[in-house]
């Protein structure tokens, strides 16, 4: 405690002395009269920037401050800026109480844009697209706003990276998920009114919250002291995913006893989105309510439940497009006039968290957060019981597969052209024959099954904040969460039938075919578990420790985390292929992980106007749950070959800040080491040999990718209305070793994978490019904003450089090898060379156009906003992928030969032209 | 201190007064348009009455037309023009529910005491959702082709000179189903009656077992789950009426392959059919219930046993080391009888050096790549008397190459009369007590038998080797024998 009065005498004394000029004032809304907070107060062209407080007050006198006429400048998110002239005279003050901001509501709508990206196409999980633009919010970055807005629908990934090297904090509280490292974003879907509150920081700039990622951190601040006061009602319309939002909120405002609350509730909807049969089905509830007792302590509440259920569409090969086009999903079927969807996703996770607030002193503040995560997330698909797949897509209705053979007959183009009209005419799954079969057979053969992880999760942190000078700020957190994760599939309908016999359909028949040798033949019904249950335990303790110094020329950082995890696997059916006594049935051996991270950066300040900020981090991270256990549905084995992941990142950049023109010029590299893929599929060359299929869990282990580029974002306020912006991002995101890899699955005998016949052997990956988005995206554009509370504006993207994902088995030696581990007796390396060169996808053109209107009407504000995307209807592909099916040199020559390839590659195509509206009224 | 007033905070709710808010969002939200609903009722699954109009023929026209148009014009396909308003009308009495059948239906002329019955080549799986067991057909004819498809009566579609399949598209424009589903009534027919006529029938066979070697001891196999099974696994059936034996076949990717043939005795209802080949009969169920052999009494063959004798005695009665025979000639002279029961295979003489020789000039019989449905070759002594003398032994060597699917019994015979057409109907028993090589002996060795002991036997008799393989299955090796030593006191 003497420190502190010392540091303070100190520091006053520092401010006598220097007989500085005195800066001072404070900030209110025009409108409602109320203080506004964390308003970036600076001089222009100097490198001196505050922030006014929670009671609206600044205060710039701690800063050596330059004499004679400077203009002020006051900037928040949502306001007209404002510039003041001012003179700094050495002894004067200046208090300059009140200024007032003005909303500006064209500011506030395109704060909506990035909420028109939904969560289902940031939670993609089939093949390449984690988006990681969820992360990203507003900004005053030009380069970020480029990606957060327009770049988002191609999957493009900021320095490549995908989401999962980025972490979204709720209250400082870490929402990623353990099974994959990926924030599941449906879990706070259409709470956009309550989640506008964001603290971003890029990369693994320092933090408050937490050491974070590499990709960024965000943490969302849901605190209902926090909302300003009012309310908001507002209707969205799209053809995107969803076809309709509702949304109404209201905040109270902190009241004179210290109460604030604040509710949400919103509906999206729709029968389809872009693509057919993808139905949207979400609600979403938020209450928070907070109570400030004192000056010291506050407790704030905070819960959200936003289930959601909706329609899933899939990759689809360039010959189903060019039959259906780029809407087609194979998921569907009528029943009845209605659209059944089979694959259903449905989250259910509610979330409730208490924080409370404890402001220890002037200087340090203590946040401490307890938060419950429980409920489901099921994801439904047709159980066709080893019957033929009954898609509309299935390789053997498609005309390829009729005319698979070389010089087909008249027969082989009859039967091809019957089955192209079909597949025109119809394409889906016929639901009334599965009834059909299901009553004739009694027991179902066709039945639903929904996947689930049904996650229970207790989170518990604390958070100290503590500015041991004006310059030094240290932040601590310690963190502990523990994790009961069931995993388990539900016989979700059985389709008319009695029930389903609950053994391996592909199996051999008898014992060894049951799912569960506790329960042998066991008939199931709807609402119980089958084929596979277990648990995964998972508990993590971590702490972060960092320094934040801030001085007129350097501001820099450093920080440290630590942490360790623990995780178990606990099996509840005895598996009938891995009977052996805690081989699948009981806990399997503990995994424990201990990793720990390093990061600092610094911004130089040359002049207020040129600016270089550089950062490096190294860090190790515990692997997944998913790369973690081999086999996980079926036994306990872990992954061999199993370490932590080591990523190593650093940036440079050089910012340039000039009233009419800001730019960013960024130089990036990243390198990944030891990561870990697990992939599941069908392969006709299991065990190096064109004979034997099965199904298989591929391990990659120890995959090494390096990341390095250039990102640009430069902003030119030509006109007060007027401003140009371009932004680009030109990277290589390859691999740079060759990476291990083995197979697991029931079709390998007891020891459940293939190491002992073909040896854990490499995948020839180094130099491929990482599959996920464009590696180029540029984007060229204006606004406009009308006085009158109009605006426009146009980006014209471009985007090249994307690639296919690469099959990894095809890189193996059990591409070239035949039955006895020799070569093919026809290999040859110059048609190999062409059959694994990966596909670039091609470049392609996206004009996107926004615009809106507000009024203000009395007490109320309405406005409207509206995107259109892809205004010009450009095709595009955004991705896609190698399959694994056919993975021997010679069934690769096979399909090679075709006119069209049976199991060719899948891509993700883009939305036509995609429209999303919004009108809202405010009070 | 933390001092929590919940009047306050209603205090602050009231003092908003914005419940018209809540209430309007929320009214809203009740009244936001519905999508798609987690529950369906399961649909009406009634099959209507089929409208079927146009020209009715049997199925023993249609099989006629086919002769006829063979027999004139020398086609093997006979297709029927677009034109045509024939149609056939039958009952089905395939199910693909087990996975037995795959994208084809069998369908026969009548419920009960069926006539003719004839395939359907259809590119779907399952069918049985579609056209199940006993369910009332329709065959628009128009367009379609019929003809012999691996030995049977065939309906689908042209493909060159063969028959393809009907398209599932347009599966059900050729194939109307009618609003019945009947009794099919099996016919009982035995192995002995089987003709081209009857395939494509649901019949039952009353009284046949499994070969025992199938069934009994500790190599019990599976329907069609063995190593050795490469797209269906052939097993025997037995007639215990006549020994007659019949070929029992289970697709590979039958979902009860792996389920182990049933050891008793008793009826088996399935379909009669043919080979992939078209040149041998097959026995062919739809599930392992239509086999209902309840009975533990089977009618195997006479076992006689007096064991192994501890030494040999110093009279030779018969003997061969086959060293005067022709290589790769069957084995002929010195009394023996070298009978071929089916198949091309026979016993042969044979030389070899190396890792599998032979005992100089050694005999062998092997149905591998013979291209054989089944082999089936004998190998018998000339008659020996038991009377003349006492403490008989029998002594030889056996040797094996990859028999694994393949068998050698030694069997005696005390009635047959020494020709060759009574072979078969004669009463054989075997004889146990001989070893013979096993399938996991090494291929180089030569297993001795022992000294079996035939001092039991009374009167005279031939003793015999058997042979019994198939030539299409990649496993069926070959058994070599040498050195035979029959010996008295």
């Amino acid at each position: 405690m003497r420190g502190w009065l010392l540091l303070l005498l100190f520091l006053s004394a520092f401010i006598c002395l220097g007989q500085e000029a005195i800066l001072k004032g404070r900030v209110i809304d025009s409108n409602s009269a109320v203080v506004i907070d964390e308003v970036i107060v600076s001089i222009d062209g100097i490198a001196i920037t505050t922030l006014s407080n929670s009671d609206g007050l600044f205060n710039l006198s701690r800063f050596k401050l330059p004499q004679g006429e400077q203009v002020l400048s006051l900037f928040k998110r949502g306001y007209y800026q404002i510039r003041i002239p001012i003179i700094i005279q050495n002894g004067k003050v200046i208090n300059l109480d009140p200024i007032y901001m003005e909303i500006d509501l064209s500011e506030l709508e395109t704060q909506i844009g990035i909420i028109s990206l939904s969560e289902e196409e940031l939670d993609e999980d089939e093949g390449t697209s984690f988006n990681v633009s969820g992360l990203l919010s507003a900004s005053k970055d030009a380069f970020l706003n480029a990606a957060a807005y327009d770049f988002s629908s191609t999957f493009f990934r900021p320095r490549g990276m995908d989401n999962a090297n980025g972490k979204v904090l709720i209250n400082g509280i870490e929402m990623n998920k353990q099974y994959n490292g990926r924030p599941q974003w449906a879990d706070w879907g259409g709470l956009n009114d309550v989640q506008r509150n964001r603290h971003f920081s890029k990369g693994l700039k320092a933090n408050d919250y937490a050491f974070g990622d590499v990709a960024g951190t965000t943490n969302i601040i849901m605190r209902a002291s926090q909302y300003r006061k009012g309310g908001r009602v507002s209707y969205a319309a799209a053809n995107r995913s969803y076809r309709g939002r509702i949304m109404g909120s209201y905040s109270s405002g902190l009241s004179k006893k210290g109460w604030a609350y604040s509710i949400l509730l919103a509906r999206r909807f729709g029968e389809q989105g872009y693509q057919e049969a993808t139905f949207y089905d979400a609600n979403s509830v938020f209450a928070s309510a907070e109570k400030k007792m004192n000056n010291q302590h506050s407790l704030n509440f905070a819960a959200f439940y936003t289930p959601n259920r909706r329609g899933r569409s899939t990759a689809i090969t360039q010959e189903v497009r060019d039959l259906k086009g780029v809407t087609y999903n194979p998921n569907w079927g009528y029943q009845g006039q209605e659209k059944r969807s089979s694959r259903i996703r449905d989250v259910k996770e509610p979330v409730i968290m208490l924080n409370h607030y404890w402001a220890i002193g002037e200087e340090t503040s203590l946040n401490t957060n307890i938060a419950y995560q429980f409920g489901k997330i099921g994801d439904t698909r047709l159980d066709n019981g080893g019957n033929r797949n009954p898609s509309g897509n299935y390789y053997q209705k498609l005309p390829s597969y009729f005319l698979r053979n070389e010089n087909p007959s008249p027969y082989d183009f009859q039967q091809a052209y019957i089955a192209e009209q079909e597949f025109i005419n119809d394409g889906q799954i016929d639901w009334k024959s599965l009834y059909a079969g299901n009553v004739i057979s009694g027991n179902s053969t066709y039945a639903i099954q929904e996947d689930r992880v049904d996650d229970t999760q207790f989170t518990i942190n604390s958070i100290l904040t503590t500015s041991i000078s004006e310059n030094i700020l240290v932040n601590g957190t310690v963190n502990y969460r523990s994790l009961k994760s069931e995993n388990f599939a539900e016989l979700k309908d059985l389709l008319g039938g009695n029930g389903v016999l609950d053994i391996d359909a592909f199996g051999p028949g008898g014992e060894e075919s049951n799912s569960d040798l506790q329960n042998l033949n066991r008939v199931v019904s709807e609402g119980e578990r089958y084929k596979y249950n277990y648990e995964l335990n998972a508990s993590t303790l971590s702490g972060f420790a960092q320094g934040q110094f801030n001085y007129n020329r350097v501001d820099f950082y450093i920080g440290l985390s630590l942490s360790h995890t623990n995780y178990q696997r606990v099996g509840l059916y005895q598996n009938g292929y891995f009977p052996e006594a805690d081989r699948s049935l009981g806990e399997s051996e503990k995994l424990s992980f201990t990793s720990s991270g390093f990061k600092a950066g610094i911004i130089y300040k040359i002049t207020g106007r040129h600016l270089v900020d550089v950062n490096v981090g190294f860090l190790s991270k515990a692997p997944t749950f998913r790369g973690s256990f081999a086999n996980a549905r079926q036994n306990n084995d872990i992954v061999v070959g199993l370490v932590e992941e080591k990523v190593t990142s650093t940036d440079i950049s050089y910012i340039f800040r000039h009233p009419i023109v800001k730019a960013r010029l960024t130089a990036f590299y990243a390198h990944f080491e030891d990561q870990t893929d697990i992939g599941f599929f069908f392969t006709q060359n299991a065990l190096g040999n064109d004979e034997t299929s099965a199904f298989v869990q591929e391990i990659v282990t120890g995959i090494d990718k390096r990341s390095v580029g250039l990102e640009i974002g430069i902003e030119a306020q030509v006109l007060p209305t007027f401003k140009l912006k371009g932004a680009a991002s030109v990277g290589q995101n390859r691999y740079t070793n060759n990476p291990n890899l083995y197979l697991a699955g029931d079709d390998f005998g007891t020891e459940g994978n293939d190491i002992s016949s073909q040896g854990v052997r490499k995948v020839a990956l180094e130099n491929y490019h990482v599959s996920g988005g464009p590696e180029t995206a540029i984007q060229l554009g204006f606004e406009y904003r009308d006085p009158l509370y109009w605006w426009f504006g146009l980006t014209v993207n471009y985007f090249s450089d994307a690639y296919v994902d690469v099959s990894n088995l095809r890189r193996t030696k059990d591409f070239y090898t035949d039955i006895d581990s020799q070569p093919f007796n026809d290999y040859n390396e110059e048609i190999a060379r062409d059959l694994l060169r990966q596909e670039q996808i091609e470049d392609y053109f996206l004009v996107n156009v926004v615009g809106g209107k507000s009024w203000r009407i009395g007490k109320y504000f309405v406005g409207f906003f509206a995107t259109i995307n892809n205004v010009l209807n450009q095709d595009s592909r955004t991705g896609g992928f190698e399959d694994s099916r056919r993975a021997s040199y010679r069934q690769q020559v096979e399909e090679q030969n075709r006119a069209k390839p049976l199991f060719g590659n899948r891509y993700f195509f883009g939305n036509g032209t995609t429209y999303y509206t919004n009108i809202y009224v405010r009070f | 201190m933390l001092d929590f007033n919940l009047n306050e905070f209603s205090e602050t709710m009231i003092t908003t007064n914005r419940y018209k808010l809540i209430t309007l969002v929320f009214s809203i939200l009740v009244l936001a348009s519905c999508v798609q609903d987690n529950a369906f009722d399961t649909p009406s699954l009634e099959v209507e009455q089929a409208n079927i109009t146009g020209t009715e023929i049997t199925m023993r026209a249609l099989n006629h037309l086919l002769i006829q148009e063979q027999a004139n014009n020398e086609n093997s396909l006979l297709t029927f023009d677009e034109a045509d308003d024939s149609y056939i009308a039958g009952y089905v009495i395939s199910s693909d529910q087990s996975g037995n059948y795959f994208e084809e239906i069998i369908f026969q002329d009548k419920p009960s005491s069926p006539t003719i019955g004839l395939k359907i080549l259809i590119d779907e799986n399952p069918l049985y959702i579609t056209y199940e067991f006993g369910r009332k057909v329709y065959a628009k004819l128009a367009g379609l082709t019929v003809g012999l498809d691996s030995g049977v009566l065939t309906l689908g579609i042209r493909d060159g000179n063969g028959l393809g399949k009907i398209s599932a598209a347009q599966m059900t424009n050729y194939l109307v189903r009618e609003n019945e589903v009947a009794e099919i009534a099996p016919l009982p027919i035995t192995i002995s009656e089987f003709t081209d006529a009857k395939t494509s029938l649901y019949v039952s066979l009353t009284d046949v077992q499994f070969n025992r070697n199938e069934v009994l001891g500790i190599n019990r196999l599976t329907f069609a789950g063995e190593k050795g099974d490469l797209f269906d696994g052939k097993r025997t059936l037995e007639d215990c009426s006549n020994n007659i034996t019949a070929v029992f076949s289970t697709s590979t990717f039958a979902d009860f392959k792996g389920v182990l043939l049933p050891d008793g005795r008793g009826t088996l209802v399935g379909i009669l059919t043919k080979n992939f080949f078209g040149d041998a009969y097959n026995m062919v169920v739809n599930d392992p219930s239509a086999i209902s052999f309840d009975s533990t009494d089977r009618c195997d063959p006479n076992e006689i046993d007096c064991g192994l004798a501890a030494s040999t005695g110093s009279i030779v009665l018969f003997n061969d080391f086959f060293e005067t025979q022709t290589i790769n000639q069957p084995i002929l002279g010195n009394g023996w009888t070298n009978f071929i029961e089916a198949g091309t295979e026979t016993w042969e003489a044979y030389s070899e050096s190396g890792t599998n020789a032979s005992l100089g000039i050694s005999v062998r019989m092997g149905s591998f790549s013979s291209g054989d449905e089944s082999s089936v070759g004998w190998l018998i002594t000339p008659q020996i008397d038991f009377d003349e003398q006492e403490g008989e032994t029998l002594k030889f060597k056996t040797s094996n190459s990859f028999s694994d699917g393949s068998t050698l019994e030694l069997w005696i015979s005390q009635d047959w009369d020494g020709q060759e057409a009574t072979i078969i109907s004669s009463t054989w028993a075997l004889l146990p007590a001989a070893y013979i090589v096993q399938d996991d002996d090494n291929f180089g060795n030569w297993a001795a038998s022992g000294n079996v002991d035939l001092s039991c036997i009374k009167g005279a008799a031939h003793i015999a080797w058997k042979y019994v393989g198939s030539g299409d299955k990649a496993y069926d090796g070959t058994y070599e024998l040498d050195e035979i030593e029959i010996e008295s006191n």
